[in-house]
């Protein structure tokens, strides 16, 4: 699993999820690596332009970051997702748990703004 | 009078709803869209009916069988093969399709119809027939017209006022095409015509037999005759489809069940309360199907037989098809959904099974799963 960080030029670091998938075969990879840049941070934004699959444990695991975050008082924004991600996300309307954003610009822009 | 209609087609544009069920047989509401072809037939006067099948075929030869229940007679040319007990279609394209069996009886011996199965029309075929003969005309085409920046799904003719065909473009640019007249894929054509598709193989009607006839300078003719047409070349046609027949707007066409308040329809031994839901018609429940109270459901809208809203789900202008379970945690827009998939109008699918979201849809008769250490997180979050 490669995560990396990108400066966003603004407080809230921009990780990119490099992979086709978050499921069931990589998520312990996803924790592993994404662990330490929780530890680090109390905001994120997760850059999803990559992946275009997700599961019922890469969904999982994203709210677990979530709630990792928020018991920070931070918050996990999501960006830039995949026509069939975003067709699994609206399924399970998991758009009430997360913000999600269009384009990495706009969450930038939003996070900025709020 | 003698009717062919084109059932061999694989329908790929349609998937994946034509994983399961050919083409011919796709729903609309309760009915497959061959069978509104066939009952327009009948009522011309057609009632000796050839169907070519290929793929999946016996989902349509078990259905339409000798075609008595229609007042018909039907009979079906195969097309493929038998491999180890299963069926591998083997499709000779539309023209090779009418060959073969010309070949096998000389069937045609008369001026006949020709339709491909996968469109619903209102089309008056008597005039459509009187047009052809009154012409003497080797082929008449039904043309319709279309928006511009749709034509480069069809075949467009250009025609000399008389009807007289001058030329087609098989599906050509937006920029090049030369009328917005198109071929519905609804043809009468005189046994004549069938001298010039090769004896053997695949040989296709659009791109290739009529521009043979067009190039020879043969007598072939389009017909512009006012009528509704409902081709479900792609899912996004099938969707569209479906909330026109849920809305009544198919001529001809009354959706079925009993109407319990308005704009709300029901089948037998259904398991609903409408106080008990949020409801905006219009609404199809088939029989034996269960919604739950508690669920939102905005038509155009239907559940198919033996399907499940389970309480709190939220549906809206969507198919739901037989047996499937739709969680509470659900929200459907503009989706077609079985326990197999969930497809939305621009293609994307969802696979429940390799999601491993069966907590969300499933099919109604499999065993409930119970949710894993994530799946509880999610249901949490979500609470």
């Amino acid at each position: 699993m490669n995560l990396h960080i990108e400066a966003s030029g603004n407080r809230t670091p921009v990780v990119v999820l490099s992979s086709a998938n978050l499921d069931a075969g990589n998520i312990r990879d996803f924790r592993e690596a994404v662990e330490p840049i929780l530890a680090d941070h109390d905001n994120l934004i997760l850059d999803m332009e990559q992946v275009t699959f997700v599961d019922s444990s890469g969904l999982g695991a994203l709210l677990a970051c979530l709630r990792l975050l928020q018991g920070k008082h931070g918050d996990l924004t999501l960006c830039a997702l995949t026509k069939p991600v975003k067709a699994l996300f609206d399924l399970v309307r998991m758009n009430r748990v997360f913000q999600v954003y269009p384009t990495r610009e706009a969450a930038l822009l939003g996070l900025s703004a709020s | 009078m003698k009717a062919i209609i084109l059932a061999a087609g694989r329908g790929t544009r349609v998937q994946p709803i034509t994983h399961s069920i050919p083409k011919p047989m796709i729903p609309v509401v309760n009915k497959p869209v061959m069978a509104f072809l066939v009952e327009l037939l009948k009522q011309h006067g057609f009632d000796q009916i050839m169907v070519n099948t290929s793929y999946l075929a016996p989902a349509i030869e078990s259905y339409f069988g000798d075609g008595r229940r229609f007042g018909v007679d039907i009979s079906y040319s195969f097309e493929g093969y038998l491999d180890d007990e299963r069926i591998v279609d083997a499709p000779l394209g539309s023209a090779g399709a009418l060959k073969k069996i010309q070949r096998h009886s000389g069937f045609f011996d008369e001026p006949f119809i020709v339709m491909c199965g996968d469109a619903i029309i209102d089309l008056d075929l008597t005039a459509l027939m009187d047009f052809h003969l009154s012409r003497g005309a080797l082929a008449t085409l039904a043309l319709a017209q279309v928006p511009r920046e749709e034509v480069a799904s069809y075949g467009v003719a250009v025609t000399y006022p008389n009807g007289r065909i001058l030329q087609f473009q098989e599906k050509p640019a937006v920029a090049e095409a030369l009328s917005t007249t198109v071929n519905t894929g609804i043809y009468v054509f005189d046994p004549a015509l069938l001298d010039w598709i090769p004896e053997n193989g695949a040989y296709d009607i659009g791109s290739q037999l009529f521009p043979a006839l067009v190039a020879a300078g043969e007598a072939l003719y389009g017909a512009t005759l006012p009528f509704q047409w409902l081709d479900i070349g792609r899912i996004a046609d099938y969707h569209r489809v479906m909330q026109m027949a849920l809305s009544g707007e198919i001529n001809g066409y009354t959706p079925p069940g009993r109407e319990i308040a308005p704009g709300i329809r029901v089948g037998l031994n259904v398991r609903f309360d409408p106080a008990t839901c949020n409801i905006e018609g219009p609404v199809y429940i088939a029989g034996s199907a269960t919604v739950e109270p508690g669920c939102t459901l905005i038509g155009p809208l239907m559940v198919g037989p033996g399907a499940l809203l389970e309480s709190g789900a939220r549906v809206e202008k969507s198919v739901i098809f037989d047996y499937t379970r739709v969680g509470g945690l659900a929200n459907l827009s503009g989706m077609m959904v079985s326990g197999k998939y969930c497809a939305d109008t621009t293609g994307t699918v969802i696979d429940p099974r390799a999601s491993d979201i069966g907590w969300v849809i499933a099919d109604a008769r499999a065993p409930r799963s119970e949710p894993g250490d994530y799946q509880r997180l999610i249901l949490e979050s979500l609470a």
